[in-house]
């Protein structure tokens, strides 16, 4: 009978504890329900997957990722963000940052990202790119400029020193391209994309002194743009096939797997062509600032509050803490000891010495040297998708051979820049 | 029957209006929209009257769709019906009857498949890298052929899927009516010293004119909705050249800028344009079915 | 002689028909177990250490699941929104001559002419403005267009079927027109019917470009959130691809028996009625 009551008493009391320290836990939470997420595919994002659980003790509740390939992922982010709004938040790149500053379909984002999180830590360049009129709207996952990567074996054989010129860049191409031994001098992208074939095209562009805009006034249907297709279109005859019309998966691919001597390519592609999981090519790499006069593509990809998804400010709070967690210090130290050497953004963990012995010093001296020539190419401006993507269709088209006017096409893309320009609201 | 019945009202009226409103409300909105001008990411629109229908007129990609849409159903109706009488006289010809039946099955297997799963299994067969349907054209070249990416080949490409099928499935039906012909002109003929060929040319196919006719019909509906292939094959390229009438309107509603009033005139249009055309069909369909 | 190698001939075609059949789906099958360095292989691999991760993993993701649950509730609704108003309709057109019996064939059968972008482009607009965008209830109710139309069409020649003289001499032993209807004809023709049926599910199940339009997240079907999935671009994950597209793949092959069947039956009786 005693023993009973005391047992009953036991756990009655361990009951009350229980829901007592629940209750302290919920006291916490921050989220109310499941964040759902837009985005592409990332190793980052696919390693963040695996810690859902702190994510939950941390704000109680959990998040779901949809991944698209780049091009659906910028047209629904853009769907759903200017109609009903599912998602609360997006991955948005550089190329789109001002169109949804703008139209304010997504929250700034230091108002809600936690200062514990230290957004100043981020590469500067990076921190540049997420600004539209001087307000922060991402935090980034990924980013950089452009490297020269090239096989040192395949150059040291043909004696040729790493090119540092565009013509001697050719020069290298064309000597080196084998198709019967399986080797391409070089790989582009040739997809349709403001973000695929454009951005591989518009180096060359701004290489021979292109401009987009002047003001309101198209100024890119010029000397320089004709130049620069043709020297892209040229170069494409040296590009695998598949590459017509793939985009950067292609292009590293053929070049991770030995089929490729020399390409400029995003900074990420250094880092997995070192990593013996996805590269047949580990020890025989080189990288190198492009060749002068090609500038590097600035580019930054990131996580944003979305306006419509997140309705009141206590869900642009949980939005917030769930883009300072996922670039958080910790998470960003995952990355970098799963190798994701494209994933990094804060400048305390590229300095650190982790990185130097994982990567190398060589890499480190590269990727300095690239951000001073590392400049922004496209056209900062919320049409910029649209103008971009036309392009894209209309350079595949050359690429592929289903066009062969290039002043034509040029043309075609003026008229269509300015009718942008004349129907902005 | 001839009784008196509430029956036949109570029975397709409930029916019929469910039809009618599904039917109607769309096409009704389709042309409200078509006569706007509305996108997906502003609210405010206002009525431009036929400006849209103007501009698809002066629009070179869209009269390039609509030439890409008649190519294809010009490609895959005709090899689709080239592929599936001879497929089925052979089958009827050269193989016993259980054999013939396992035949049928497995031949129905690729139309049941999802368009999306078909398509990315050819896809993947195509794969200039590791495909197989493409390995032994690289072992004898040495030289991997991306058939998607080639502007000459994509449609081809794409078409293979279409056919393998409704070409396949057609084949079964028309084996299956072969079965149910009386046997009679066909050994009358025989008799008559005509060759297996001439047989079939002038006297069996002939008796299935009206199953043949409809069969092609089907086809040409079905070739409409090619969508789900293109999507996921090519999305319209290499460029533009796989860019049918449906993808074109897609990619204008959805991918490109949301210009859902552009892409609700395309729409409008293809209604107007099938009906007709189908109409006109059905009635010849009749005629020749009732001779 | 001829006789003989012509025949040889045929066999060879027909051979080679039914090889473009299994092995592009035997291939899938076992991609769809392989390891990805063991597909990306510039020489096609037969044997290999199959694994089982592509499925898991294809099981166990939030959106494939609720992929399946779509596609599992708005099929199954439709298809009985189509029987329901379906069957009976298609019984009144095939038994009680009305003046509009061909109109209503015709009608029902210029729904299905219709390009699914034509019907897709306007509902996107209306569900917008209504409040029911990526809702299932919105697929259901435009599916139920699909489904109808389909089951009058097929229903229409299998009530035909069923002998007039049953009919009669039921009517004539008492029995009302409902009677008739739900107690002699629907048990006679129910085999055509549920081929009716299993065609029309099949039909919606398979279809893509309207859910791709109508649904942005919450009411994914499963072949648009497969083919999300092959559209990935970056490092693409072909056993994971095969994988889902089996799975995507099973349900309407269940039925493969049933309508082949419904075919036979179908095919039958029309040259002889």
């Amino acid at each position: 009978m005693r023993l009973r009551a005391a047992l009953a008493a036991t756990v009655g009391g361990a009951l009350i504890l229980a829901v007592g320290l629940a209750r302290d836990a919920n006291a916490e939470a921050v989220c109310t329900h499941d964040l759902r997420v837009l985005a592409q595919p990332r190793d980052g994002l696919t390693l963040l997957e695996k810690y859902k659980d702190e994510f939950k003790a941390l704000s109680g509740a959990s998040f779901d990722i949809d991944y698209l390939n780049e091009n659906d992922r910028r047209a629904k982010s853009r769907a759903d963000a200017s109609t009903v709004g599912k998602y609360n938040v997006y991955y948005i790149d550089e190329a789109n940052v001002a169109l949804f500053a703008k139209s304010k379909w997504v929250a700034p984002l230091l108002d809600y990202y936690p200062k514990e999180y230290d957004f100043a830590d981020f590469d500067p360049g990076r921190q540049k790119v997420a600004t539209f009129d001087d307000v922060v709207y991402f935090a980034p996952l990924t980013g950089g400029g452009d490297l020269m990567v090239y096989r040192k074996d395949l150059l040291e054989k043909a004696g040729l020193k790493p090119p540092t010129t565009l013509d001697e860049f050719i020069a290298a191409v064309k000597k080196l391209h084998d198709p019967d031994h399986g080797v391409y001098g070089i790989a582009l992208r040739g997809q349709r994309g403001s973000g695929a074939n454009v951005w591989r095209w518009m180096p060359y562009f701004r290489g021979f002194g292109g401009k987009w805009f002047d003001g309101n006034k198209p100024v890119f249907d010029d000397e320089p743009a004709v130049k620069a297709t043709q020297v892209y279109l040229d170069l494409f005859k040296y590009s695998p096939p598949g590459t017509k019309t793939g985009s950067w998966d292609e292009s590293t691919g053929a070049f991770l797997s030995g089929q490729v001597a020399l390409l400029i390519e995003s900074t990420p592609l250094a880092g997995e062509a070192i990593d013996p999981k996805v590269s047949k090519v580990v020890g025989k790499v080189g990288y190198a600032p492009p060749p002068t006069p090609l500038t590097g593509g600035g580019y930054g990809h990131g996580l944003a509050i979305g306006a419509k998804g997140n309705k009141d400010d206590a869900a642009k709070k949980c939005a917030g803490l769930f883009i300072a967690w996922a670039t958080s210090k910790e998470n960003e130290k995952r990355r970098l000891d799963d190798g994701e050497f494209g994933e990094l953004n804060r400048t305390s963990i590229i300095a650190s010495d982790e990185f130097n012995q994982k990567f190398g010093a060589d890499l480190g001296q590269a990727l300095a040297e690239t951000a001073k020539v590392t400049a922004v190419n496209f056209w900062q401006d919320p049409e910029w998708p649209n103008l971009g993507d036309h392009w894209g269709i209309e350079l595949e088209e050359l690429i592929t051979g289903t066009r062969t006017d290039i002043k034509g096409s040029l043309d075609e893309l003026n008229t269509y820049a300015k009718g942008l320009v004349a129907n902005r609201k | 029957m001839k009784i008196r019945t509430h029956l036949p009202i109570v029975f397709t009226a409930p029916t019929m209006a469910v039809l009618a409103v599904l039917a109607f409300v769309p096409t009704v909105y389709a042309i409200d929209t078509a006569l706007q001008n509305r996108e997906l990411s502003n609210t405010d629109s206002a009525y431009v009257g036929f400006a849209n229908f103007r501009a698809l007129f002066s629009d070179p990609r869209f009269l390039n769709s609509v030439w890409v849409s008649v190519e294809w159903e010009l490609i895959t109706v005709v090899t689709t019906m080239a592929v599936a009488i001879p497929l089925a006289i052979l089958m009827f010809e050269a193989t016993s009857p259980k054999v013939r039946n396992a035949l049928c099955v497995l031949f129905i297997v690729p139309v049941l498949l999802p368009r999306v799963s078909a398509a990315f299994v050819w896809r993947f067969a195509f794969h200039p890298l590791f495909g197989l349907a493409v390995y032994p054209l690289r072992l004898i070249t040495g030289h991997p052929i991306d058939l998607l990416a080639d502007p000459h080949t994509a449609m081809a490409a794409v078409a293979v899927v279409d056919v393998w099928q409704w070409g396949l499935l057609f084949a079964v039906i028309i084996v299956k009516l072969l079965e149910t012909l009386p046997r009679q002109p066909l050994e009358a003929a025989l008799l008559d010293h005509a060759r297996t060929w001439e047989v079939y040319a002038y006297v069996a196919l002939p008796m299935l004119r009206a199953a043949l006719v409809s069969l092609v019909f089907v086809k040409m509906v079905e070739s409409l909705r090619a969508f789900d292939l293109i999507y996921v094959m090519t999305r319209g390229g290499p460029g533009i050249t796989t860019e049918t009438l449906d993808m074109y309107a897609f990619s204008q509603g959805f991918i490109e800028s949301g210009r859902i009033s552009y892409a609700s005139s395309m729409a409008v249009l293809m209604m107007i344009a099938t009906t007709v055309a189908f109409t006109i069909l059905w009635r010849r369909a009749r005629r020749w079915q009732e001779v | 002689m001829a006789r003989g190698v012509s025949r040889f001939a045929a066999r060879v075609v027909i051979a080679l028909a039914a090889l473009s059949v299994i092995v592009p789906l035997l291939w899938t099958l076992l991609s769809g177990f392989k390891n990805r360095v063991d597909i990306v292989t510039p020489t096609p691999m037969l044997f290999f250490t199959p694994t089982l991760e592509n499925f898991t993993y294809v099981l166990e993701r939030e959106s494939v699941r609720a992929g399946l649950v779509n596609s599992i509730i708005v099929s199954g609704c439709s298809v009985l929104i189509g029987a329901v108003l379906g069957l009976p309709c298609a019984y009144a057109v095939a038994r009680y001559p009305m003046r509009f019996a061909h109109d209503i064939q015709f009608f029902v059968l210029s729904l299905r002419f219709l390009p699914p972008v034509a019907i897709a482009i306007p509902l996107i607009v209306i569900w917008l403005d209504v409040g029911l965008y990526d809702t299932r209830t919105a697929l259901i109710v435009t599916y139920s267009l699909l489904t109808l139309a389909t089951t009058i069409w097929l229903a229409i020649p299998a009530f035909k079927r069923v002998p007039a003289e049953i009919e009669e001499a039921a009517f004539v032993d008492g029995y009302g027109p409902y009677a008739i209807f739900f107690l002699i004809a629907l048990p006679i023709a129910w085999k055509s019917l549920i081929g009716a049926i299993v065609f029309s599910f099949v039909l919606v199940w398979n279809e893509f470009l309207i859910a791709l339009m109508l649904t942005t997240s919450d009411a994914k079907t499963l072949p648009v959130v497969a083919s999300e999935m092959t559209q990935l671009g970056r490092d693409v994950p072909w056993g994971i691809l095969n994988a889902s597209v089996i799975l995507l793949s099973l349900p309407p092959l269940l039925f493969l028996g049933v309508l082949s069947s419904f075919l036979s039956s179908a095919l039958k009786t029309r040259n002889q009625g």
